[in-house]
C-alpha cells in the first residue's frame, strides 16, 4: 500500500483530557495541552503542527477536564485550517457518556469511549497522540515503517539513559524491531541488547490498525482490574497475545533534527524544556525544514524595547514592552508582557500579560498569565520567603499563580 | 449443576418464543423480554449467565442496550441475534462476544450459546 493512500485512510485521535496535577497551578485553570509554551506557543500546538505537516487531516482531540481554553485555541487558531469539503476536519470531542456514564477512566478508555467515532470515519488506522509533548515527527515515516512491518500496532519510541527509564514504560524488541516484552515504569530497566547503557522508551504515540484498536479497547474496557491505560494495560496485553507489535526508535529511523522529545509532566521539566530553547545551540529548534510550529496569536503590536533597555539571550513576542533601564536575561516573555523601569528578570517565563512593576527583580520565576508583580517585589532570591507564599519545585523554580494577590 | 439462564431480547413475539423453545428443549432456563427496557429491569435483579440479544427494536435498540449490560455486568456473555449484518460495521456491536445474523430456524444459535457458557465455565475454572 502507497504512504499517501495510507496517509488518507488514517485519523488522529489527539487525547487532551488529563489533570495536569503535576503542573499545577499552571493548569488550575486549563487542559494541560492549553499551557502556554515556548513564548507564543500552547503545548498542543507541537501536536498538531506534526499533523498538519505530515498530512493528517483527520483529527478528533478528546477534551475533559478545564477544557475552554483548549476549545477556544483550537477553535481560534486551528480548526479553519481544515476543510469539510475535502474531508478534512478538527473537531474537539468531550466525554458523550455514550458507552459509559462515567469520564474517562484512562488514556484507552477514552477510546473505547469514542468507538463510534470509528465507526463513522471508518479509518484503516488511528493515530493515538497525547496532546501534552514537545517533539517534531513526520507521522509519514511512522507509517511507511508500520505498513513495512505488516504491524498491527507500531509504538514511536526513543532512547533515554536506563537509570532514567523507570518513569517510562519499557520496550524489549528482537532484531526485526517487533516489541517481545513491555513494562510500564519498571524498578530495573532492561537495557538495550547493543547498548547497556539506554533503555528503549514509549514516547506514547501509537499508530494502529483500527480493527486492532477496536479489538483492544473493548477487551480492555471489559476488565475490571485494568487501569484502562494503553501503556499500562493495552499494549503489554496485546504482545502477550502475540500480536505484531513493532517500535519504531525515531532515533534509528529519523534524522536528528528529529530527535528531540519532551513529555511535559511536571513544573521542572516545562522550565528545562524552555531553557533549552534559549541554548545557543538548541536541541529543538522551532524552525526547520519540517515547517513552522503553528498557533493562534491575537493581533498585537510588535515588541517594544525602549532606549536603555538590556535584552539578551530571551525571547521577546509580540506586544511586550520593555522598559528604560531594565535588564531581561534568558528570559522567554510571551505576548502583552510588560516589564517596568529598571527592573531585572533573570532565567524567567513570563507568561501572556504579566506585568513586572519598577525596579522588581526576579530570578528562575514562572508567572502565569496576567500576574501583576507590584514595584519592587522580589521573588527567587530569598527562596524561604518564596516557600511561605509559592510553590517552589524541586529544582528552585518559583511559580507566581494567575489572580494571585501581593 | 443448576440449568444456565439465558435473557432473550427480542421484540418479535413469534421468534421469541421460538428461541426460547429452542432453548428450553436444550436444557436452558429463559428469560424473556419484549424490550431494552424490560430487559434491564430484568438485569437489575434477575442472576443471568448470557443474553441473547436483538438490535432493531422499538424504543431503545439493542446497540444502545449493549454498553448499559457491560456496565451493570462487565464480562457478561452477549450473542448479538439480528436479521441485519450491516450492524457489524457499528463498532459499538464488536462489544457483543458473538454477532449472529438470523436464520429462520434459529439454526447456529445453540451452537453459539453453548460455545460461550463452556468459554465462561473455562475463564471461571481458570481463575
Amino acid at each position: 500500500m502507497r504512504t499517501e493512500s495510507a496517509l488518507a485512510q488514517t485519523l488522529a485521535m489527539v487525547l487532551a483530557g488529563g489533570v495536569g496535577e503535576r503542573l499545577y497551578p499552571l493548569t488550575k485553570a486549563k487542559a494541560k495541552p492549553a499551557v502556554p509554551f515556548g513564548g507564543i506557543y500552547r503545548i498542543i500546538d507541537f501536536t498538531l503542527s506534526n499533523c498538519l505537516h505530515s498530512g493528517v487531516r483527520r483529527i478528533f482531540v478528546l477534551t475533559q477536564h478545564k477544557s475552554l481554553p483548549l476549545d477556544r485555541h483550537l477553535w481560534q487558531g486551528w480548526s479553519f485550517l481544515f476543510r469539510t469539503e475535502l474531508g478534512e476536519f478538527l473537531v474537539t470531542v468531550p466525554p458523550q457518556q455514550r458507552l459509559v456514564r462515567e469520564w474517562y477512566r484512562g488514556t484507552a478508555d477514552a477510546v473505547f469511549q469514542n468507538i463510534d467515532l470509528l465507526s463513522h470515519e471508518r479509518p484503516r488506522f488511528v493515530l493515538i497522540l497525547a496532546g501534552d509533548h514537545v517533539y517534531r515527527m513526520d507521522y509519514r515515516t511512522l507509517l511507511q515503517f508500520h505498513l513495512a512491518k505488516n504491524a498491527a500496532v507500531t509504538i514511536a519510541c526513543t532512547t533515554v539513559p536506563v537509570h532514567d527509564a523507570s518513569r517510562f514504560g519499557v520496550m524489549e524488541v528482537d532484531a526485526d524491531d517487533r516489541i517481545v516484552g513491555f513494562e510500564e515504569k519498571p524498578p530495573h530497566p532492561k537495557p538495550l541488547p547493543d547498548n547497556p547503557n539506554v533503555a528503549l522508551i514509549s514516547m506514547g504515540i501509537y499508530l494502529f490498525n483500527t480493527e486492532t484498536l477496536v479489538r483492544a479497547v473493548i477487551q480492555d474496557a471489559k476488565r475490571r482490574d485494568s487501569h484502562h491505560d494503553f501503556g499500562k494495560n493495552v499494549i503489554p496485553a496485546l504482545v502477550a497475545q502475540g500480536e505484531r507489535v513493532f517500535a519504531f526508535n525515531i532515533r534509528k529511523w529519523l534524522p536528528p533534527s528529529f530527535h528531540y522529545w519532551q513529555d511535559i509532566g511536571t513544573l521542572d521539566s516545562y522550565y528545562e524544556a524552555h531553557m533549552e530553547l534559549l541554548h545557543p545551540d538548541p536541541p529543538f529548534a522551532l524552525h526547520d525544514e519540517f515547517g513552522a510550529i503553528r498557533t493562534y496569536l491575537p493581533p498585537l503590536p510588535p515588541a517594544l524595547l525602549r532606549s536603555h533597555a538590556a535584552v539578551r539571550q530571551s525571547f521577546l513576542s509580540p506586544g511586550c514592552v520593555v522598559e528604560d533601564g531594565a535588564v531581561v536575561e534568558n528570559c522567554l516573555l510571551s505576548p502583552g508582557v510588560r516589564i517596568g523601569k529598571e527592573a531585572v528578570v533573570r532565567h524567567c517565563i513570563l507568561l501572556p500579560r504579566v506585568f513586572v512593576g519598577r525596579g522588581a527583580h526576579l530570578e528562575r520565576v514562572i508567572a502565569d498569565e496576567e500576574v501583576n508583580l507590584p514595584d519592587g517585589e522580589q521573588i527567587g532570591i530569598d527562596l524561604e520567603r518564596d516557600l511561605r507564599r509559592f510553590t517552589v519545585t524541586e529544582k528552585g523554580v518559583v511559580i507566581v499563580p494567575t489572580g494571585f494577590v501581593f | 449443576m443448576a440449568k444456565a439462564r439465558i435473557l432473550v431480547v427480542e421484540d418479535d413475539d413469534k421468534q421469541r418464543q421460538l428461541y426460547c423453545e429452542e432453548l428450553t428443549a436444550a436444557g436452558y432456563a429463559t428469560l424473556e423480554a419484549r424490550s431494552a427496557q424490560e430487559a434491564e429491569e430484568l438485569l437489575s435483579h434477575e442472576q443471568i449467565d448470557l443474553i441473547v440479544l436483538d438490535i432493531n427494536m422499538p424504543g431503545i435498540s439493542g446497540l444502545e442496550l449493549l454498553p448499559r449490560i457491560h456496565e451493570i455486568h462487565p464480562g457478561m456473555p452477549v450473542i448479538i441475534h439480528t436479521a441485519y449484518g450491516s450492524y457489524r460495521d457499528d463498532f459499538i456491536s464488536w462489544l457483543a462476544d458473538m454477532f449472529i445474523v438470523k436464520s429462520p430456524d434459529a439454526g447456529g444459535l445453540l451452537e453459539a450459546v453453548e460455545e460461550l457458557l463452556n468459554r465462561k465455565r473455562g475463564v471461571t475454572l481458570g481463575q
